[in-house]
């Protein structure tokens, strides 16, 4: 290369960058309106100084031999509030932390915790699974031999039906986290019962399974045959590992889509009836109170619902700069079936534009969507998502679920939600509402 | 009929009306289930985008063992509307009385008023209180809402007795006699000012095995859809299949509404002030480092005060004594602090559990106990 052609392409290179940032600054004017001073920013000190994780050894492979989270993701964890506090929280719930999920996996330490009595911890060594009632064989079964019969894995969120059933009224907590966290997803893997049952002479005369727990408050639902012909699972592996404790170690009944507390944990014994058992569970709680004064029970499924992720109350647009183009994103679940479509409005659920479904699509599963937007400062949104599934179901306006059930129903509730976007970029929960 | 039989399976499958949707190069089965949704049958080696080894089912396996009779009584607890299950037994009024005041009163309330989280048993008399149910708080926030408690609500005594018996109380569920129950479940009805057979159930009261079979709730058919009898099923699966029942909404893609979907006189409705915000820990989502003292993934150190509050301020503070209650705590401490521990640790018959029914090792029990003393 001679000199001058050197030269040249110095001066051409440099020409170029002149000729981007005069062009930059020119777009960001008109975007702007206003003529905003070029600032050449300070060297990131990031950049500059070593760090000391580059200068030192870091930990040997024998620390932490089950591995944890980073120190800084503390703050990522399930929460709890004295609301919800109810037997010293044994009774109670911890949420899980939606505005942090990522994918449509929940971790297993993140994993919602309801339980009835407290966390039960169960020796395996001890564990019995007792197969009775009307079949011809009465079994019994050990860990090992359950873990015999050929295994299903299958992804499935688990929701209490009570997500979201303090805000009949009103919205109340202004977080993602406890006003959809409710709930979590996970890879389940274990035996479809009807496997078991191939061997055991099920009587034609059963209409229902009790499904009990080994915990001390022994919780028992009733569920009809139908679900348990069809995926109802007993599993023992939660995302590649045991169940956590939180999650019914070492096994749960999973039935696919139906109410969380539906799939026993500590699961001790199914039993085989015609009658079905009116367990504690199944009448004191987990009806849903109508206007009329009667109550819905054995209301299994949680029904198509969807929230918007990203942004939340929790994770808020206050540092986005005018024009920045950003994905809103959310997820999308239905227990009666396959999501199939997600519409997002900016206007609180006046009109409708389609969003994308990404990622993996899946019966009674989270399910990810996605819509690019280009953010324009100072302006007031109401974002409202709202899920179809592929039973034909669509997410009712809040006017219309509450001109059925009215508001003393505390379950089952899955009316479109909404984030109210302010000029400054901060997100709050508020409900459009009559 | 409900013998799993490969024939039957695809008769039914194809018998049943059932739609095929196009994806990708294979095709999903689906069809009605009984909860108003769909299920995916295993067609072949496929059940939706799941792919399955069509030679693990029909298979007769043959694992576990015969369970022996004793096993089988021995977890064959559940008591049925119908008597099945229920016990020969009898309990009275006082008796059931004098076990609340020692075993339940500390969660449960005087007389069943409940408090501090724990559910109440009775909030006057059933027969008037059934009546609250059609209570709805539509606008009004002071109005009255509907009263679910045991003598309103339930439709069932058994479960009552089923739930006693197997998991009360908690921090030592499953040590009630059957009689004992009985006077416990004759002091629920007392407080609910309920009546057997057009007997009112009196402080004088006895119950046993025959009478209970008499009571009627007040709010037996206050339940839909109905699941006893032959045709339950039947019965819910035209439940679900109607989505007024339940508030739910079917409509097809194409006619979904994109414009003007909102009722016109809906408003903005707000979260009040924070609204309900004692989250713990508190909301943060920083990527820091946690304050020792704080965190509750990368614990460091036992939090005896945290532990306190979690675990034992429903009794203490209420019906024993309260942490640095240096006068109420005085009488106990006199007898040495190992003798509080002891008490502590293996729980009292006044109403001590174990550990305080906490999950607490003995050391940070103790811990706990000289927080208390401090």
């Amino acid at each position: 290369m001679t000199k001058m052609n050197q030269k040249s392409k110095k001066s051409l290179e440099s020409k170029s960058r002149r000729d981007f940032f005069k062009k930059t600054s020119v777009l960001s004017v008109a975007a702007a309106g206003t003529l905003v001073p070029v600032v050449l920013s300070a060297d990131d000190q990031a950049i500059m100084h070593h760090t000391k994780w580059g200068q030192s050894w870091g930990d040997a492979v024998t620390k932490n031999l089950y591995g944890i989270p980073s120190a800084y993701e503390h703050n990522n964890t399930r929460r709890y509030t004295k609301l919800l506090a109810s037997g010293n929280y044994r009774a109670s719930i911890a949420v899980t932390p939606i505005h942090e999920s990522e994918g449509i996996i929940t971790p297993n330490g993140l994993f919602f915790s309801r339980s009835h009595g407290g966390t039960a911890h169960i020796d395996p060594n001890e564990f019995r699974l007792m197969i009775t009632g009307l079949v011809d064989k009465e079994i019994v079964l050990t860990l090992d031999q359950l873990k015999r019969y050929p295994s299903v894995t299958r992804t499935h969120f688990i929701e209490c039906p009570a997500n979201g059933g303090q805000e009949w009224r009103r919205p109340q907590y202004n977080s993602l986290q406890f006003a959809k966290g409710f709930m979590a997803c996970a890879e389940w893997t274990g035996v479809y019962i009807k496997t078991i049952l191939e061997d055991l002479g099920l009587s034609s005369k059963v209409q229902w399974m009790l499904a009990e727990g080994s915990d001390n408050s022994e919780m028992g639902r009733s569920v009809p045959i139908d679900k348990i012909l069809d995926d109802a699972m007993i599993v023992w592996g939660q995302n590649g590992e045991a169940l956590r404790p939180e999650q019914g170690y070492p096994v749960r009944l999973l039935l696919p889509g139906w109410e969380g507390n539906l799939c026993v944990k500590w699961l001790k014994r199914l039993d085989f009836s015609e009658e079905p058992w009116f367990a504690k569970e199944e009448t004191s709680k987990y009806t849903a109170l109508k206007p009329d004064g009667k109550a819905i029970q054995h209301f299994y499924a949680n029904e198509v619902n969807s929230t918007v992720v990203s942004p939340s109350p929790e994770k808020p647009w206050k540092d986005l700069k005018d024009g920045d183009v950003v994905e809103i994103q959310g997820l999308a679940w239905s227990g009666m079936g396959t999501i199939t479509t997600v519409d997002l409005s900016f206007d609180g659920g006046k009109n409708y534009v389609e969003a994308s479904l990404k990622g993996l699509v899946l019966p009674k599963c989270w399910t990810r969507w996605s819509y690019i937007h280009t953010y324009k400062k100072g302006d007031k949104l109401l974002l409202t998502s709202r899920a179809m599934d592929d039973a034909g179901f669509i997410q009712p306006t809040i006017d219309q679920e509450v001109s059925v059930m009215g508001v003393e129903s505390i379950y089952h509730r899955n009316a479109v939600e909404t984030w109210e976007v302010t000029e400054n970029g901060e997100v709050n929960h508020v409900q459009i509402r009559s | 009929m409900f013998k799993l039989d490969h024939k039957l399976l695809s008769v039914t499958v194809a018998t049943v009306l059932f739609s095929t949707l196009s994806f990708a190069s294979s095709e999903i089965v689906k069809k009605e289930d009984i909860s108003g949704g769909v299920q995916y049958p295993i067609v072949g080696n496929q059940t939706h985008l799941y792919r399955v080894n069509p030679n693990a089912y029909g298979l007769k396996l043959n694992h576990g063992r015969l369970a022996t009779k004793n096993e089988l009584k021995a977890w064959d607890k559940d008591v049925m509307p119908d008597g099945t299950g229920l016990p020969e037994g009898s309990g009275s009024v006082e008796e059931g009385e004098e076990l609340y005041e020692a075993q339940c009163v500390m969660c449960h309330g005087d007389f069943g008023s409940g408090g501090g989280g724990y559910p109440s048993l009775s909030k006057g008399n059933a027969v008037e209180l059934q009546k609250t149910l059609t209570n709805n708080r539509w606008k009004d926030p002071e109005a009255e809402g509907p009263v679910r408690v045991f003598g309103s609500y339930w439709p069932q005594a058994s479960t009552l007795f089923w739930y006693i018996r197997d998991a009360m109380p908690h921090t030592k569920s499953k040590t009630l006699s059957d009689d004992e129950t009985y006077a416990l479940t004759a002091y629920i009805l007392n407080i609910n000012e309920m009546e057997i057979d057009g007997e009112e159930v009196d402080d004088e009261y006895v119950l046993n095995r025959e009478k209970f079979l008499k009571i009627k709730m007040p709010n037996v058919d206050g339940f839909v859809p109905n699941i006893s009898g032959p045709d339950a099923l039947k019965g819910i699966r035209a439940f679900y299949r109607e989505p007024k029942n339940y508030g739910a909404i079917k409509v097809e893609k194409s006619k979904r509404c994109m414009k003007n979907c909102q009722e016109p006189s809906a408003k903005i409705a707000r979260v009040q002030g924070a609204g309900i915000s004692d989250f713990h820990p508190p909301m943060n989502v920083s990527k820091d480092l946690p304050d020792k003292k704080e965190d509750s993934v990368h614990k460091m150190s036992f939090d005896a005060e945290k532990a306190y509050e979690a675990s034992c301020t429903m009794c203490h503070g209420a019906i024993a004594p309260a942490a640095k209650d240096k006068d109420a705590w005085a009488p106990y401490v006199e007898k040495g602090v190992e003798k509080v521990y002891a008490n502590g640790i293996n729980g009292t018959n006044k109403g001590m559990p174990a550990l305080g029914g906490s999950s607490l090792t003995e050391s940070e029990f103790k811990q706990v106990v000289d927080f208390m003393l401090k």
